[in-house]
């Protein structure tokens, strides 16, 4: 077992065996390894199967980047996931991990068939192919590409997963806990600033870790890692690891997603999975290092081609081996430096092949040393092998042209074709980026954020540079913050450095039309289609990305872009900051929704508000319905009844005896000052100065545009005080506008405003027997119809709480509208229940309220109105104080539209039949017989079913409304066309003789 | 964990080490709002200066007060007291307009405390806690949901919610409470 | 999320404490005396929309309850100032001189 695993190496733990299954085998590994590195240990390189040619592949790489080693992973009931990356899982004892884009296995795969028909999927396929007849869109191509489209296999269970979100403010967030950022946080955080340390491995130490013989101040590497995070940890560094910087956002606030259980075998049941963290930092050091590039080469995606830095990696961090045989092709030292670790754990070195015609003369010797034979400028033109590499095919190029080929025999091949700074976050903040011709690649320039970038992100290149340049942008920070720091020099010995150069594909001497030189391993995308995109016409990379899609897979590119970049602009014969790079955005890597959704989700998902009645409501089987953000009990049936049973039912109590309703919901506000009545002259439409104390009033809200915006009634408690009601879903937007009002445009009056909806739960009694009810719970107010008329308001004492008590009705019928602090809500209502019974009492919800409301012509805002809808187009210029000066929307009201004839206006229907009841939304029509598309004139706006009248009502919004009472409208619907007539909106009791009972 | 009554019953709804949330019983409590002129006749007449910083508080005997505008004050006291306070501003009203008004039955109040309670405020709330010094608050936004927040002490704070907001909130706040037990 | 400095708290704070409130300098015009068509159709609907300094209004909603005035740029999304309702409208040339 574990044949390439080399005991004693790497930070695995040997005391701790661990294994899972991959496609249904069991693989053993160690604690600490990833799945590739534990398949990697067990000589597997084949892990899945691309994209698009489903051709066989391996892992490039060993960190986050990864675009091959794509897996599925299941943790347990409901808890798969598609596309986990193989490099950064961590294994554990019962980990479930299948090979996708494979069928009916990943050594044999019927999609395969692809690959051979390569020279018919060129950049711009879909485009091209999925073109005509039109016909064939809906049953033939888009059945095809969804089919075809996608890697890895949706989740189809709800993921029974906690996810987490924390805000956190930090005076510096430090983003890679490698040699630079350890750094970083050093200096950040002697000097005495609040520092947060992340990195989206599972320890700190970045590029230390492959590079366990640097010594640093004479302490070799892993022992610095180890000394530095104790440091960092007792000066009170909060050190993050498992943890991805996912978005850089304004102002210096980064995403960071923190991975918490997945490495787990048996994880605390209430800990999150995964866990958001908005973080607020005033500095950020962005430490993220470099990421190693390909080289473009036919067959460089074979298993066991992979990037030089990774297999050193999996070497000295896991103590593996990626094979027994290796070439080694590159266009940078850091290969070289990779082959002689390889060499001396026991890999045999075939050859270094490095594309460059004089290697630095150390690197010679260090592979003379260990007999390796070297072939300098040469290029790499193939490789062999059909599930596993087994030969590369190289040439000599000299003076440009390409010489006679030789084949290498190798189970791995280890290539570099440079590094890439990681400038990904960076990117996010729309920091501009500048061209380095010498490192061939682009490098930060102008900032946006408060940031500094450290370490290779900036193109330094080895151990002590890092170290520096983190110590360095570490104290700017501190400095920046206004702290005293001490710029820290490291000491660095074994420390390598290099360089290297940059290449398109690598030159070849077979036709390149052929060849499979991957850009974009993830999405299949080769040279050659980045050199067909340009010559078919797209001269921008952001066309050429979208034409072929290189660097569009979830990996963004991370390893395509530069290369990609290189050879379009090649092909477009233009320097490369011409051609431009693509913007990166966030995510960094792929994030679970849930790391979104965090607590959103089940309870939690949204406010819930409920009334102080909500719990009786509940208890008597009431079916509730949301109302901007309050469930509301819609009704009570009993027996089984359906809504429009129960109802009826309601409707008919109410009107024949009474009915309770739940009106707590109603927004209220208290508006208290010397100034209070001329405040409300000003915001209403009403005229209020002669409303007097005790007194209420139907009170109308228009927006200065002349439109509804509420309405409700209000009651004159004093001279200077008043209780205002609004409409359930506009609480809080009407007490926003008063504010705005009284905020900048009217500072001069004296009046305040407050909240106390919730201060209050409201219950509304109606129906004749409700002053029966009512009477002897009420003391120090006689309610008679002498005592207390209709639209009256006191301060009393109802079945002993302190309430205000109105005299008010929605419904047409005798009514009151009990107040009591809401704490006594629910002991009132029960009270009230209670007695209640001997008069016949039901409770009601909104469904019953709506119908008896509309029999009775009493609008709802926001259902009969949409926010163009005036005071006389909605049938009530009554309650507009024509002589007041000046409200809110009076100069809007003679706006010339707003005048002009042909408005929409609120009218009732009734359906020619009496039967038929109409459905809201549903859009009128003068004339039944006219072509399609015939005018619409208006549409409904409220309709039910009336008892009372005996005949389903409706309200209309339609053109020229008031004038057309007593014509006929058409409705065409699917079933056929209704006629109703054009009617009064008030279908009930018109003369408001129940209300004066 | 205790769960939240329909009714708010006072008590304990989570205990532990790490971190307790409580419940808190009923205060008197009223939003006050009057001119920037008028602080020191109305502070004069409920016998509490009125802090004039946004966040700062005040105490007196029962009666404690947050500034929460610039002419916006939450004071509560216990309800034996609540009656002398309306009638102290009732008095001097004539001369010193000002709006006093009871939101008693407004909100319900939670307390947490122990090492984890600022963790636990920050699965909700995005300010900087380190920044709302002891003896200070604010209104502030927890999940969405307007609260004022309340710091008596390095680990101990007080939470106001609306009441149809508080089970929202509370549930919320449980959830964060076992999440922070597990770790 | 932005930071925004309330000028009433005196505190720069998390954006999701704040509502944004439009356009600001815009004056309700007297509507006691006759107001044009044009005029009143101006404050209602006519915004500069610009690309770049912006004076807007935002609302303190869940603190402080104060509305103030801001100037962000509409492109970085940085705020230049913001300042009290009713404070003079500062000069843009100031601002940019200032935030260099």
């Amino acid at each position: 077992m574990n044949l390439f695993r080399i005991p004693g190496q790497g930070r695995v733990d040997p005391t701790t065996p661990v294994e899972f299954t991959f496609d249904g085998k069991t693989v053993s590994g160690y604690k600490g390894d990833t799945i590739t590195s534990a398949l990697l240990a067990n000589g597997i390189h084949l892990m899945g199967r691309s994209f698009k040619y489903h051709r066989p592949r391996g892992a490039v790489c060993a960190g986050s980047e990864e675009p091959n080693a794509l897996v599925g992973t299941r943790r347990g009931a409901g808890q798969f996931e598609p596309n986990t990356r193989a490099t950064v899982q961590e294994i554990w004892s019962g980990l479930e991990v299948t090979s996708q884009n494979r069928y009916p296995s990943l050594s044999f795969d019927i999609g395969a068939v692809n690959d051979r028909a390569y020279m018919l999927f060129s950049a711009g396929f879909y485009y091209k192919t999925f073109m005509w007849p039109k016909s064939f869109w809906d049953k033939v191509y888009e059945p095809f590409i969804r089919s075809a489209a996608g890697l890895g296999v949706s989740p189809s269970e709800n993921d029974p997963d906690k996810y987490a979100s924390r805000y956190l403010h930090t005076d510096v967030l430090v983003i890679g806990a490698g040699p630079a950022g350890l750094a970083a946080a050093l200096s950040a955080s002697r000097a005495g600033l609040r520092v947060t340390l992340v990195d989206e491995n599972p320890e700190a130490g970045g590029t230390l870790i492959s590079e366990p013989q640097t010594i640093i101040d004479g302490v070799p590497a892993w022992q610095w890692i180890d000394q530095t995070v104790a440091e960092l940890i007792s000066l009170g560094v909060r050190v993050m690891t498992r943890t991805t910087a996912i978005g850089y956002y304004h102002q210096n606030m980064v995403g960071l997603c923190e991975k918490l259980t997945d490495h787990l075998s048996s994880p605390n049941a209430n800990m999150p999975r995964e866990r958001l963290w908005r973080v607020r930092a005033r500095q950020v050091i962005l430490a993220q290092g470099a990421l190693e590039k390909p080289l473009v080469f036919d067959g460089n995606d074979r298993p066991g081609v992979m990037l030089a830095g990774s297999a050193q990696t999996y070497l000295n961090k896991y103590g593996v081996r990626v094979g027994n045989n290796a070439v080694v092709v590159t266009s940078h030292d850091s290969a070289w430096y990779a082959a002689f670790d390889l060499a001396d754990a026991g890999t045999k070195i075939q050859a270094i092949v490095d594309t460059r015609a004089e290697p630095a003369v150390e690197l010679v010797a260090g592979a003379k040393s260990r007999s390796i034979r070297i072939l300098s400028g040469y290029s790499a033109t193939g490789t062999q092998g059909r599930l596993r590499i087994k030969s590369v095919r190289i040439n000599p190029v000299i003076n440009g042209k390409v010489g006679a080929p030789e084949t290498l025999e190798c189970d791995c091949l280890l290539m570099s074709g440079g590094w890439t700074p990681s400038l990904h976050l960076f990117s996010h903040t729309k920091g501009a980026l500048t061209w380095d011709a010498d490192m061939q690649t682009f490098l930060p320039d102008r900032k946006t954020e408060d940031c500094e970038i450290a370490g290779a992100g900036r193109g330094l290149w080895g151990i002590a540079a890092a170290l520096n340049d983190g110590a360095a942008m570490g104290a700017v920070a501190a400095r920046t913050l206004d702290k005293v720091a001490t710029n820290t020099v490291y000491d660095v010995t074994n420390d390598r450095v290099g360089t290297g150069v940059s290449h398109t594909e690598l030159p070849t001497d077979l036709d390149p039309g052929k060849a499979r030189a991957f850009v974009d391993f993830q999405n299949d995308v080769t040279a050659k289609d980045l050199r067909l995109a340009v010559r078919e016409g797209m001269h921008s990379i952001e066309h050429v990305k979208r034409y072929t899609t290189n660097g569009m897979a979830t990996d963004q590119g991370k390893m395509s872009n530069m290369n990609g970049l290189n050879i379009a602009a090649d092909a477009l014969g233009k320097p490369q900051p011409k051609v431009g790079l693509t913007t990166f955005r966030p995510p960094y890597t792929p994030t679970s929704f849930g790391a979104f959704v965090g607590y959103h989700r089940g309870d939690h998902f949204d406010v819930t508000r409920k009334t102080p009645i909500d719990s009786w409501a509940e208890e008597n089987g009431a079916v509730f319905e949301p109302v901007s953000m309050w469930r509301r009990a819609r009704y009570f049936p009993q027996n089984g009844e359906d809504m429009d049973g129960a109802v009826s039912r309601e409707c008919k109590t109410t009107r024949s005896a009474v009915g309770m309703f739940d009106a707590s919901t109603l927004g209220k506000i208290e508006i208290v000052g010397p100034d209070a009545v001329e405040f409300m002259n000003r915001m209403y439409t009403n005229p209020w100065t002669k409303l007097a104390p005790g007194r209420t009033r139907y009170g109308l809200l228009l927006g200065d545009d002349g439109f509804i915006r509420d309405d409700g009634v209000i009651g004159r408690l004093s001279t200077d005080r008043f209780h205002i009601t609004t409409t359930t879903g506009r609480a809080a937007r009407v007490l926003n506008m008063m504010e705005d009002y009284l905020q900048t445009e009217w500072t001069d009056l004296k009046v305040w405003l407050t909240s106390t909806t919730e201060h209050w739960a409201t219950i509304a009694l109606n129906g004749p027997n409700a002053r029966k009810l009512l009477e002897p719970f009420v003391e120090g107010q006689d309610i008679s119809d002498q005592a207390f008329p209709h639209m009256s308001i006191v301060e009393c004492t109802v079945a002993g709480f302190p309430a205000r008590l109105f005299r008010v009705s929605f419904t047409g019928e005798l009514g009151f509208e009990v107040n009591v602090p809401a704490c006594h809500g629910r002991a009132l209502w029960q009270t009230l229940w209670d007695a209640g019974q001997q008069y016949g009492i039901c409770a009601y919800g909104t469904e019953t309220m709506h119908v008896l409301r509309a029999e009775k012509g009493y609008i709802i805002v926001g259902q009969d109105t949409d926010g163009t809808v005036t005071p006389y187009d909605a049938g009530i210029s009554w309650a507009i104080g024509k002589t007041k000066p000046d409200f809110v929307g009076k100069r809007g009201l003679e706006r010339p539209d707003l005048v002009a004839d042909g408005r929409k206006q609120l009218v009732g229907l009734l359906t020619q039949d009496g039967k038929t009841l109409l459905e809201e939304g549903a859009q009128l029509v003068l004339d039944a017989n006219q072509p399609i598309p015939m005018k619409m004139v208006g549409h409904v706006t409220s309709s039910y079913h009336s008892d009372a009248v005996g005949r389903p009502i409706a309200f209309a919004l339609l053109e020229n409304g008031h004038n057309r009472v007593g014509e006929t409208v058409y409705i065409p619907m699917p079933e056929g066309v209704i006629s109703a007539d054009v009617t009064g909106t008030v279908f009930y009791d018109p003369d408001g003789a129940r209300l004066k009972l | 964990m205790m769960a939240l009554t329909p009714e708010f019953t006072p008590g304990q709804l989570v205990s532990g080490d790490v971190v307790s949330v409580s419940l808190m019983a009923p205060v008197a409590r009223f939003s006050l709002r009057l001119r920037a002129a008028d602080i020191p006749a109305v502070s004069t007449a409920i016998g509490v200066d009125l802090p004039t910083r946004i966040g700062a508080c005040a105490h007196h005997e029962t009666v404690e007060v947050m500034c929460l505008g610039p002419d916006e004050w939450q004071i509560q006291t216990d309800a034996n007291d609540s009656v002398r306070l309306i009638n102290a501003c009732a008095a001097i009203y004539a001369q010193v307009p000002h709006s006093l008004t009871d939101i008693s039955a407004r909100e319900v109040t939670i307390s947490i405390e122990g090492p984890g309670a600022v963790d636990l405020l920050s699965i909700g709330c995005p300010r900087d806690i380190d920044k709302i010094a002891i003896g200070t608050g604010c209104r502030t936004v927890f999940d969405g949901v307007s609260t004022v927040l309340w710091r008596d002490g390095e680990t101990r704070f007080r939470l106001d919610i609306w009441r149809s907001f508080a089970p929202h909130v509370i549930g919320l706040i449980q959830t964060g409470c076992a999440e922070l037990a597990a770790q | 999320m932005l930071l925004i400095h309330c000028p009433y708290c005196a505190q720069t704070l998390p954006e999701l404490e704040f509502t944004y409130a439009g356009e600001a300098h815009i004056a309700r015009p007297d509507a006691s005396s006759p107001v044009s068509d044009e005029e009143w159709r101006n404050f209602l609907f006519i915004r500069t929309n610009v690309k770049g300094p912006h004076y807007e209004r935002w609302r303190h909603s869940h603190g402080c309850g104060r509305f103030f005035n801001a100037v962000r740029d509409t492109v970085s999304d940085r705020f230049l100032i913001t300042y009290k309702a009713g404070e003079k409208r500062p000069e843009l040339s100031d601002l940019l001189e200032k935030s260099k």
